[in-house]
C-alpha cells in the first residue's frame, strides 16, 4: 500500500469513525427524547383512564336517568344506543333497528340534511328543530341539541342527541303570536287612547294617542305622563296614583287634563290599571285615555241650557204647574204662585201634594165648585185640554192649559200652565165698543164713504154717499163706482184712482152727476186700502158735497175780477182827472197873475188881496190834486224793494222840504239800514217830518226823530215840541182829507198816503200828543 | 436530505469508481458536514448537488445517468434495510400504488422531519400505471431508477416512459407499463 492509498483510507476511516460517534449522539438524544415522552404518556393515560372511567359512569347514569330521549346513531341515522325516553318517544321495541332519518317529516328532509351537514363540519348542532312522523301517524315538533362521536383517530362514527319534544311549546307559540297580533290590532285600532309606562316613562301608545295628543310616538317615549297633563287635576290622580304604588288600588279612573302638542288641552277620562309581576311588584301601569272634551262641551251646554230653560221658566210670563201621577208639586214658577196668591217662594211648593193644597182655596175661584169638579174630571181623564178659561173671583179671567206627560206610554204627571188673559180680553172687548163707536160715526157722518177694490167695485158705502149720489146701497154695492157716478173730467178721476191703487193718498175736486143728473162738485180724498201683508186690495174714498162752496168760490172769483176791473179804472180816472182838473187850476192861475199885474194901479189893497188869496186857494187845489193822485197810485203792485239807509233818507229830506229858521232837526239814535221801497220810505218820512216843522209856535222849535228795534219790526218816532194834536182828532187825521186846523197848506192828505205805506210794510202808525207840549208820531215797519 | 441517501450515494460512488473518486469529490465539494454521514443524520441537499457534480465532474458523466444510477442501486440498500416493507406488496404496481399512502407514511414515523416526494396516482389497472412525481428536489431520475429495480425485484420489467410536465423535472408524468 502506498502512502496515497494509506491517506485516503485514513481520511476515510476518520470519516467513518466521526459519523459512528456522529450517529451515537444522535441515537442517545433520540432515546433521552423517547424515554420522556413515554414516560409522560403514561403519565398522561392513567389520568385519562381514571377520567374516562368516571365520566362514562357518570354519563351512562346521565343518559339513562334523562328525561328527554336521548339517542346515539351512526352516521347513516341508525340508532345505536337509545334510553327509555327516548323508545317511549319514538314508539319501539328494545332490540328493534330504528332509522332515525325516516321519521322525518317531508317537509324537513332538506332542512334535516343541510343541519346534518353542519352538524359533520362543526362537530355540534343546537336548536335543530324538524318535526317527526312518529309511527301512530302523530305529528310532533322537536328540538334536537347534539354532537358527532368520533372515535380514537378523530374520525367522524356516530352522533348523539337529544330530543325534546316542543309540540305543545311551538303551539303555544304560535297561539301567543296570535293572540298578540289581535292584541296589537285591537290597541292599534282601538279609539281610545292606550299608554304603557313604567314609573317614569312612556314605554309604548298607540296610534289613537298619537292623534289625540298630537306627539309622535319617539316624542311620547321621552315624557312622562304628568309632563305632559295639565296641573289642573294632577293633585288627585297623584293621590290615587300613590295609592296604586302602596298597592292599596289595583285600578282607578280620574278625570284628567293633558296639553297637547299644539298647547291645546284635551280632557280625558283616564283608567289606570297596574299589571304586577309574580312578587306583587307592579312593572307597568296600563293607562287607558277616552277623549271627554265633546261630552264636556255637551255636559256644559246642557247645564246652561237646563239653567237657561230653569230661568225661563222661573220668569215665564205663564203659570206653570208641574205635578207627577199622586198629583204632587214637581215644579212650579213665580207666576204660578202671583196668579193664586201663593206668598211661599215656587222651590217651597215641591212636594206638597195639590189636592190638598186646593182644599181650602177654593175661594179664589168665582164658581168654587164648578172648578173643583172640572179640575177632577180633567185629571181624571188625562186628555190634553188646552184653552180653558178660567174665572177667579178676583175678577181675573186666567186661561188654562193641561198637558198629561207620558213618558213611554206611561202617565208620569201631568203639567198645568195659566195664563192671565184679564186684559186681552177686556181689551177685545173695548175694540168692540169702538168699532161700534166707529161704525155710527162712519154711519152718520156728513162725509159719504166708498170702498172700492182694485176692479173699483163698490164694496162698502154709507149712509151719506148714498144721499150723496142718489142711489140707494143696494144699487151701488157689487157694481162699478165709475159706471154708477158719472164725472164729468173722467181723465182726472182716471189718474188720481190709478195714484191711489199705487198706495199714495191724495185730494181733488170733480164734478159729478147725480142719480137724477144734477150736478154736484165733490171734494174726494182718496187712500190706498191694505190687506194684512200690506198689499194694495183697493182704494177708500171720502167724499164732501162742497157744490155750496164751489159756487161762492165762483162768485168770488168774478167779484176780484170786477173789483180788479174797477180799480185800474179808478186809477185812471184819477191820473185823467188830476190833469183834467189841474190844467184848468193853472189857467186860473195865470189869469190871476195877469190881472195883478195888469190891473195894479186900479186894484186897491183889498182887490190885490183877495187876488193874492185866489192865487194860495189855486195852489192849495193844485197840491190837493197831487196828494189824491199820490194816494191813489200807493199799492203793493209798484213796490221796489231795496237796502234804504234811513239816515241818508233824513238826509235828502231835510235838504229839499222847508224847514222854519227856528225849528232845529235831530236824529237822536242811529238808524237802521231797511229793506224797503226807497221812494216810499222818503215818502213816508217826508210827511211826518213837514207835518212836525210847520206846526211850530215856540221861538226854538225841535224835532227829534228815532228808533227802536222789536223783533219783527223797526219802530220810528217823530217828536215835536209843536201845538198838539187834540184827542179828538187822533183817529181823525189818518183818513183822507182830514186835517187839524185851518192851515192853507195842509191838504188832508197826508197822514192818509202814510198809513196807506206803513199798511204796505204791515206797521202801525199811532201819536202821542199834548196841546201845547207836543206831539210824537210813532210807526212801525216790517223787518 | 436525509443522511441515509449520502451514506447510499457514497457506498455507490466507492463501489462503482473507488474510494479515491469519493474522496476526491468529497474534498472537491467544499462541505460544511466535511463529508461525515449517518444514515440517521440529516443534511442539507445542497450538499448531496455539490456531490453529483462533482463526481459528474470527475467521472465525465451527466448528471441525469448518474442519479438514474443512483436510483438503481438505492434500491438494494432500502430494500435490504427494510426488506418487511416490501415483503408486504405481492407485484410491483401495487407497490408503487402504496409508496404515497403507506410507504411514505412508514418513513414519515421514523423520520418526521423527512422531505419526501409525492406521487399522485392518475390511473392504475393490474399492469400498469400511471402517476406524477412532484419534488422541489427535481430528482425524477432517482424515482425512474428507483422504479425500474421495483419490477427487477419481482423478477418482471416495465417499459417507463416519462414527460417533464415541468422543465426543471419538479413535476414529471411517468406512464408504467409491466411487460410479460
Amino acid at each position: 500500500m502506498d502512502n496515497k492509498e494509506i491517506t485516503l483510507l485514513k481520511r476515510a476511516l476518520d470519516r467513518q469513525v466521526k459519523a459512528r460517534k456522529q450517529a451515537e449522539s444522535i441515537l442517545e438524544a433520540k432515546s433521552k427524547e423517547l424515554y420522556d415522552t413515554t414516560r409522560h404518556l403514561q403519565e398522561v393515560n392513567s389520568r385519562l383512564e381514571n377520567l374516562l372511567s368516571e365520566k362514562s359512569s357518570e354519563l351512562n347514569e346521565i343518559f339513562v336517568n334523562i328525561v328527554d330521549p336521548y339517542v346515539v346513531m351512526d352516521l347513516m341515522g341508525n340508532i345505536i344506543k337509545m334510553n327509555d325516553a327516548a323508545r317511549e318517544f319514538l314508539g319501539c321495541g328494545p332490540d328493534e333497528e330504528v332509522d332515525l332519518s325516516s321519521y322525518v317529516h317531508k317537509d324537513y328532509i332538506e332542512y334535516t340534511y343541510n343541519s346534518f351537514k353542519s352538524l359533520v363540519e362543526v362537530g355540534t348542532i343546537k336548536n335543530y328543530r324538524p318535526k317527526l312522523v312518529l309511527k301512530d301517524g302523530t305529528i310532533r315538533t322537536v328540538e334536537v341539541n347534539g354532537s358527532i362521536i368520533y372515535d380514537e383517530n378523530r374520525v367522524p362514527v356516530g352522533a348523539q342527541g337529544i330530543i325534546r319534544d316542543i309540540s305543545q311549546e311551538s303551539e303555544i307559540k304560535e297561539l301567543l303570536g296570535n293572540q298578540r297580533k289581535q292584541l296589537d290590532i285591537i290597541v292599534e285600532n282601538s279609539p281610545l287612547g292606550i299608554i304603557l309606562t313604567d314609573n317614569e316613562h312612556i314605554i309604548k301608545a298607540n296610534n289613537a294617542i298619537v292623534n289625540l295628543l298630537g306627539y309622535s310616538i319617539e316624542e311620547l317615549k321621552k315624557q312622562s305622563l304628568d309632563a305632559i297633563s295639565s296641573s289642573e287635576h294632577t293633585t288627585e290622580s297623584q293621590k290615587l296614583m300613590q295609592k296604586m304604588d302602596d298597592g292599596e288600588l289595583e285600578n282607578f279612573s280620574v278625570v284628567r287634563t293633558f296639553i297637547k302638542k299644539n298647547g291645546k288641552q284635551l280632557f280625558t277620562k283616564t283608567a289606570v290599571s297596574a299589571v304586577k309581576n309574580q312578587q306583587g311588584e307592579i312593572d307597568y301601569k296600563v293607562i287607558i285615555l277616552e277623549d271627554i272634551t265633546k261630552e264636556l262641551e255637551a255636559e256644559e251646554q246642557l247645564k246652561a241650557s237646563e239653567n237657561r230653560l230653569s230661568s225661563l221658566i222661573a220668569n215665564l210670563h205663564t203659570g206653570i204647574l208641574v205635578e207627577d201621577e199622586d198629583r204632587n208639586v214637581v215644579l212650579a214658577n213665580k207666576m204660578f204662585c202671583a196668579l193664586f196668591e201663593i206668598e211661599a217662594p215656587p222651590h217651597r211648593l215641591v212636594g206638597i201634594n195639590c189636592e190638598n193644597a186646593m182644599s181650602g182655596n177654593e175661594h179664589l175661584f168665582k164658581n168654587p165648585d164648578f172648578e173643583v169638579s172640572r179640575i177632577n174630571k180633567i185629571i181624571q181623564k188625562k186628555d190634553l185640554v188646552l184653552s180653558d178659561e178660567v174665572e177667579m173671583a178676583d175678577g181675573k179671567t186666567l186661561q188654562r192649559d193641561f198637558i198629561p206627560i207620558f213618558n213611554k206610554g206611561v202617565y208620569n204627571g201631568h203639567l198645568w200652565t195659566y195664563t192671565d188673559v184679564t186684559i186681552s180680553k177686556n181689551y177685545k172687548r173695548n175694540l168692540e165698543v169702538q168699532k161700534e163707536k166707529y161704525s155710527s160715526i162712519i154711519a152718520n157722518m156728513n162725509l159719504g164713504l166708498l170702498e172700492v177694490n182694485l176692479d173699483e167695485i163698490i164694496q162698502t158705502v154709507n149712509q151719506s154717499f148714498c144721499s150723496m149720489s142718489g142711489y140707494t146701497e143696494k144699487e151701488l154695492l157689487g157694481n162699478k163706482a165709475t159706471d154708477l157716478i158719472k164725472i164729468t173730467d173722467s181723465d182726472t178721476l182716471n189718474s188720481k184712482s190709478e195714484k191711489g191703487l199705487k198706495g199714495e193718498s191724495d185730494s181733488y175736486e170733480v164734478e159729478v152727476l147725480q142719480k137724477d143728473g144734477t150736478t154736484r162738485h165733490w171734494l174726494i180724498s182718496g187712500a190706498p186700502r191694505y190687506n194684512d201683508s200690506g198689499k194694495v186690495i183697493g182704494s177708500l174714498g171720502i167724499h164732501l158735497d162742497i157744490t155750496a162752496q164751489k159756487q161762492l168760490e165762483l162768485q168770488k172769483e168774478a167779484l176780484v175780477k170786477e173789483l180788479e176791473k174797477s180799480n185800474v179804472g179808478l186809477q185812471e180816472y184819477a191820473h185823467i182827472v188830476s190833469h183834467d182838473l189841474k190844467s184848468p187850476l193853472r189857467s186860473i192861475s195865470a189869469l190871476c197873475t195877469w190881472l195883478n199885474e195888469d190891473y195894479q194901479d186900479k186894484l186897491d189893497d183889498n182887490g190885490k188881496y183877495n187876488l193874492s188869496m185866489m192865487q194860495e186857494k189855486v195852489e192849495a187845489m193844485d197840491s190837493l190834486i197831487d196828494g189824491i193822485l199820490k194816494y191813489s197810485t200807493i199799492n203793493s203792485d209798484n213796490i221796489e224793494n231795496s237796502s234804504v239807509d234811513v239816515n241818508e233818507v233824513i238826509k235828502e229830506i231835510t235838504d229839499i222840504i222847508y224847514i222854519p229858521e227856528h225849528v232845529k232837526v235831530v236824529v237822536t239814535s242811529t238808524l237802521p239800514t231797511i229793506y224797503a221801497d226807497r221812494t216810499k220810505v222818503h215818502q213816508l218820512i217826508q210827511n211826518f217830518l213837514s207835518n212836525a216843522v210847520v206846526h211850530i209856535e215856540r221861538e226854538k222849535g225841535l224835532v227829534e226823530i228815532g228808533c227802536i228795534e222789536t223783533k219783527t219790526h223797526w219802530q220810528f218816532s217823530v217828536k215835536d215840541n209843536g201845538v198838539g194834536i187834540p184827542k179828538e182828532y187822533h183817529e181823525k187825521i189818518f183818513k183822507i182829507f182830514q186835517s187839524v186846523g185851518n192851515k192853507e197848506r195842509s191838504t188832508g192828505i197826508g197822514l192818509s198816503i202814510v198809513k196807506k205805506i206803513i199798511d204796505l210794510y204791515e206797521g202801525q202808525v199811532w201819536l202821542e200828543s199834548e196841546i201845547g207840549e207836543g206831539t210824537t208820531f210813532f210807526f212801525t215797519l216790517k223787518k | 436530505m436525509k443522511g441515509v441517501v449520502f451514506t447510499e450515494f457514497l457506498e455507490m460512488v466507492e463501489l462503482k469508481f473507488g474510494l479515491e473518486v469519493v474522496d476526491t469529490i468529497i474534498e472537491n465539494s467544499n462541505l460544511p458536514s466535511e463529508g461525515i454521514y449517518t444514515s440517521v443524520g440529516t443534511y442539507s441537499f445542497n450538499e448531496m448537488v455539490s456531490l453529483i457534480t462533482s463526481l459528474s465532474d470527475e467521472v465525465k458523466a451527466p448528471m441525469g445517468d448518474l442519479i438514474y444510477a443512483f436510483g438503481l442501486y438505492l434500491f438494494k440498500g432500502l430494500g435490504s434495510s427494510h426488506p418487511e416493507v416490501i415483503e408486504n406488496y405481492s407485484n410491483p404496481i401495487s407497490l408503487l400504488y402504496a409508496i404515497e399512502d403507506h410507504i411514505h407514511v412508514h418513513v414519515k414515523k421514523l423520520y418526521p422531519d423527512a422531505e419526501l416526494p409525492t406521487f399522485k396516482i392518475l390511473d392504475k389497472s393490474d399492469n400498469s400505471i400511471s402517476m406524477v412525481y412532484s419534488s422541489s428536489r427535481g430528482l425524477y431520475r432517482l424515482a425512474h431508477g428507483l422504479i425500474e429495480k421495483t419490477f427487477e425485484h419481482f423478477n418482471g420489467t416495465a417499459t417507463i416512459t416519462y414527460e417533464l410536465l415541468k422543465e426543471d423535472g419538479t413535476e414529471v408524468k411517468f406512464d408504467i407499463v409491466q411487460n410479460g
